[in-house]
């Protein structure tokens, strides 16, 4: 009857709409994740010094599930169109398995990124910062990679501690058992820096005289990247959930009207 | 610095008492765990151009105990002995010109009590600026002595508390600081997923997958088709 082809051929056609967009946005997620593992502003050590760093896994996952959404979509545009109650069977299953493992990841970045405090940041550096004396070779891999990220964040961001220099003066820290109070107010790489990587007044650092040191602190510069990273990763991931619930529920719909 | 103390000088008298306070520069580092900066005494000593002007630093003890003939080479006022074996000693000395007045719009000049880590443990440098080994508090006067006879000094300062370190702060459990929405998404997944699962196993049950199954009233029952077309054509025959 007429009129139910053309209820049949709506369906269809939003149906495979709505794959197509699931395939594009599958894509859009690889992509994103990809970009997030790849660390552009190398702050992972930190993370992974932290033993925290479960966003990190949440991106991971967000690329495999980016490329099972792309090839599920093109599952389900075939099976759509040829009506195969099979096919459409075997794609309802594995787009439950794959929304499963896309919740997962952002529940997964959303709770690990409320773990990312200033003060977690703080403790990990006066931890670790220049230790000079390691337990094992686990704790002085940790040890270098902070040390090297926070030199770059330093350097690069023209920030000093946490939250400013202070934090060297106001706690306890492995850098202050091997520097002295007097030499090293705060570390080195506080100084304003010129091109052969030398402060350009190092009295003038130590005495804290505005232009020769930073006087910013590097929060802002972690807390930013990593929570665009987190935030990117649960949203987007939301988002195509939802829209994967919608089609989702009109393929059941649609595979339950199908007559052999 | 609130408090001021003026001890009258008990053996010199002829020695002039300037009524400027020594104070703490406006930098970062003013005060650290075992130096503080001061700024230095411009325009103070203009009148005694002939003399050296000598930082004495003391503890309470030593504001009372300290007396203006003390001279820099002395033993008992040496940096090396503080504070355990005497409580004050003398440093930074120079020589007047280096404090003379400047322009009003000149930089911030400032000295750096405790800078030298080197002479800390030398004996034989007894005007040592060696970091502080205590948190203080310490006060800080000005001394102009001219061929070793004090002839100025200034008030004492107020007194100067050193940073202490704090223990490194502990992190937060990890059960605080759930964000709303963590706790949003978290949810609304959860029950998407029910849903999705709950329609599921209908979508299952609706076809005859399921044990219960649905009945339809064309597949329970059996037609009979009676050709009674081929009776008739047998009879006719007969």
């Amino acid at each position: 009857m007429a009129k139910t082809d053309n209820g049949i051929r709506i369906c269809q056609g939003l149906l495979i709409l709505g794959n197509v967009v699931i395939g594009m946005c599958g894509i859009a997620l690889t992509a994103e994740c990809i970009f997030f593992v790849s660390d552009p502003h190398g702050l992972y050590p930190l993370l992974e010094a932290t033993e925290n760093d479960d966003i990190y896994a949440a991106a991971w996952i967000g690329i495999f599930v980016g490329f099972a959404l792309l090839a599920l979509s093109i599952l389900g545009i075939v099976g759509v169109m040829k009506s195969n109650k099979t096919l459409l069977l075997v794609y309802i299953i594995l787009m439950l398995i794959t929304y499963a493992f896309e919740m997962a990841s952002c529940i997964t970045a959303a709770t690990h990124r409320d773990f990312l405090t200033p003060n977690l940041f703080l403790k990990q550096m006066l931890e670790r910062y220049l230790k000079s004396d390691a337990d094992n070779n686990n704790d002085k891999w940790m040890t270098e990679g902070v040390t090297k990220t926070w030199n770059n964040l330093m350097l690069q961001n023209q920030c000093c501690g946490v939250h400013g220099p202070s934090d060297w003066q106001e706690y306890t820290s492995a850098f202050r058992v091997t520097h002295n109070d007097a030499d090293y107010p705060w570390p080195r790489n506080c100084c304003v820096m010129d091109n052969r990587g030398e402060p350009i007044n190092l009295d003038g650092c130590k005495l804290g005289v505005p232009g020769f040191y930073n006087s910013n602190g590097c929060y802002d510069a972690i807390s930013g990247p990593l929570n665009r990273q987190a935030w990117g990763v649960a949203w987007f991931g939301f988002a195509i959930l939802c829209w994967t619930f919608c089609v989702l529920l009109g393929t059941m719909f649609y595979w339950s009207r199908i007559a052999y | 610095m609130s408090r001021s103390h003026s001890h009258p000088v008990s053996h010199c008298s002829a020695a002039d008492k300037l009524s400027y306070r020594p104070r703490l520069a406006d930098l970062e580092g003013r005060v650290t765990g075992s130096t503080f900066v001061l700024e230095q005494p411009r325009c103070i000593f203009d009148k005694y151009n002939t003399a050296e002007i000598w930082l004495v630093v003391a503890t309470r003890a030593g504001m009372g105990d300290f007396n203006d003939s003390a001279q820099p080479g002395m033993p008992e006022w040496s940096f090396q002995r503080f504070p355990a074996n005497t409580s004050a000693y003398l440093t930074l000395g120079a020589m007047q010109y280096h404090y003379r007045c400047l322009e009003p719009n000149r930089e911030l000049t400032v000295l750096r009590v405790g800078s030298e880590t080197s002479c800390a443990d030398n004996a034989s440098v007894p005007n040592c600026n060696g970091p502080l080994p205590s948190p203080g508090p310490y006060w800080v006067k000005f001394l102009a002595l001219n061929d070793s006879e004090s002839i100025a000094t200034t008030q004492w300062s107020g007194p100067i508390t050193l940073r202490t370190a704090r223990a490194i702060p502990s992190s937060p459990g990890t059960g605080s600081g759930r964000s709303g929405a963590m706790i949003a998404i978290t949810a609304i997944l959860s029950v998407l997923l029910a849903i999705l699962l709950a329609a599921f196993l209908a979508m299952l049950c609706s076809s005859e997958a399921c044990g219960v199954g649905s009945f339809r009233p064309d597949s329970a029952s059996i037609h009979r088709y009676n050709t009674h077309h081929v009776y008739d054509q047998s009879a006719a025959r007969l």
